[in-house]
């Protein structure tokens, strides 16, 4: 009994992320636009619904609906496999983040992650790369200049940033002496690691603005000089799982910052419910990302690799040493 | 002693990201301030200048009766051969046009048929909106041009509008003639 308990407590809770990170992009691409709008003195989608609101669904009806086109030259079983592939590791993430401590409803007590892995770290590090698998398939697959073009930068930008962004968790590591994420925010109860991991965080925020290829960073899609990169030749719902699987690393980018630095649901002065707390710090990164996407403009590709290699991978390896000689 | 200082602080500024600071400072800051966007078949409506070169429409004189003589100067200077006239004699024995046709559709608005007729009799008045699904449509024969709105008498703001779609026909009404200026929500330095 006990057993089957438990069990249907997991597919609840594994339902429950699927349905939320599916859904999630909505409200997310109407907050893009909406931002964009007013910081651009404009008002953004006002006609579907009440300001707008109902857009995202008449997109995604849109998106839907469109022809489900395929290029002659393309390689059929990748091009339809790299959507996939793009979007299955950012929903895989989910499951070893904690959202909180356990709340007891009925009776029974409820925790708040998926699983309490003991390498979530790691295994967040781990499937995270593989998501660049589906971005250099659905580049090379469409056999199409400007998409391998952006998958080939792409391939290069998130080797090049995983490294940094690895090191610079390092030092969180060091500091709870755990690669739990739960352990991590409990060692953060009393004094967030942003006080003592400032370069860390540096790194790892910017890491990963180069992880979810947003501007300043987004040179696989560079509207600018390569149509729409690595997804150029997409249409219709395969493009969508693109435009998922790109707002669900967002989102991860967002709630790793808070977990790791940011003291996860931990408050200050306030007394909110945690849930509450965490929620509004992930809101804070989430408008963060939309912010910078509007406010600066985008990096040439040898300034990303100058950036990567001569500035944040010395910057992190710094951070481990000093995190290192500090502990001694 | 100020140039160290200055350097000093340029230094400081850099370190610690004083140019993204400021720029994520002023995108915020837009973010609060009135957008300009004219909401327009929603909500406003632009009204044209009293100059606005729009839809061309025919006057009648004190008498009610048209202008037009029909000397077909109109016709001769446009640029795109878009007006038809023909004229005929009317029982006063004044010379007035039978048929005075313009194809909209091939007009560029340049004001010349205005410019050019000695009974001021043709103008180009502050109707912008006659899109239609149809190029024969686009014809308009004297009679409905003799109906067309004229000059715009104030112009340049933007008033409270509503979008109308009765069957086949999208309007734009505006109920007042004073809005307000439009470029009163654009920040300039």
């Amino acid at each position: 009994m006990d057993l089957f308990l438990a069990l249907g407590l997991i597919a609840l809770k594994v339902a429950f992320l699927i349905a939320a990170l599916l859904l999630l992009p909505l409200p997310l691409t109407w907050l893009e636009r909406k931002i964009a709008g007013h910081m651009q003195q404009r008002m953004g989608p006002m006609r579907v619904g009440w300001h707008g609101l109902l857009q995202p669904l008449a997109d995604g009806v849109k998106l839907l609906a469109k022809e489900d086109h395929i290029p002659t030259d393309a390689d059929r079983l990748l091009f339809k496999l790299a959507p996939i592939l793009a979007l299955a590791p950012p929903f895989v993430v989910f499951v070893a983040i904690p959202f909180g401590e356990s709340v007891s409803v009925l009776g029974t007590e409820i925790t708040l992650y998926a699983s309490n892995m003991n390498v979530a770290l790691l295994f967040i590090l781990a499937v995270i790369g593989i998501e660049v698998y589906g971005v250099i398939f659905g580049g090379w697959a469409a056999n199409s200049k400007y998409a391998v073009l952006g998958s080939l930068r792409t391939c290069a930008q998130m080797i090049s940033y995983e490294i940094p962004m690895g090191f610079a968790v390092i030092g969180v590591v060091m500091l709870a002496q755990s690669m739990s994420l739960l352990d991590i925010v409990r060692a953060q109860a009393d004094v967030w690691n942003i006080v003592y991991q400032p370069i860390g965080f540096f790194v790892f925020f910017v890491a990963g603005l180069a992880e979810a290829q947003r501007i300043p960073f987004d040179l696989a899609e560079a509207e600018g000089d390569l149509g729409a990169g690595f997804h150029t030749e997409y249409s219709g719902i395969r493009f969508a799982f693109f435009m998922v699987s790109e707002y669900a690393i967002m989102l991860l980018i967002s709630v790793l910052s808070v977990v790791l630095f940011f003291g996860g649901w931990n408050g200050v002065l306030i007394p909110l419910p945690p849930l509450l707390w965490f929620l509004i710090k992930v809101a804070f990164f989430v408008y963060l990302f939309i912010w910078l996407r509007f406010t600066l403009p985008r990096y040439r590709y040898d300034q990303l690799m100058a950036i990567g290699w001569k500035v944040l991978l010395p910057l992190s390896l710094a951070n481990i040493i000093v995190t290192g000689v500090a502990f001694i | 002693m100020s140039r160290v200082v200055d350097r000093g602080g340029r230094w400081i500024g850099w370190a610690y990201f004083a140019d993204l600071g400021k720029a994520l400072a002023l995108t915020l800051s837009y973010m609060f301030s009135r957008s300009v966007t004219m909401q327009y078949p929603d909500k406003e409506k632009w009204l044209p200048y009293p100059r606005y070169r729009g839809h061309h429409f025919l006057k009648r004189d004190d008498e009610g009766e048209i202008k037009c003589v029909a000397c077909e100067l109109c016709a001769r200077i446009c640029p795109c051969y878009c007006i038809e006239v023909v004229p005929y004699e009317d029982e006063k024995g004044n010379r007035r046009p039978a048929k005075f046709e313009i194809d909209m559709s091939r007009c560029l608005f340049c004001g010349l048929c205005e410019d050019a007729c000695p009974a001021d009799a043709i103008a180009l008045g502050q109707q912008y909106e006659f899109s239609s699904f149809s190029s024969r449509d686009l014809v308009v024969g004297r009679d409905d041009l003799l109906a067309k709105p004229g000059k715009a008498a104030t112009g340049g703001a933007v008033v409270a509008a509503q979008l109308r779609t009765v069957e086949q026909d999208v309007r734009v009404e505006a109920s007042e003639h004073q809005g307000y200026n439009w470029w009163r929500n654009i920040r300039r330095r």
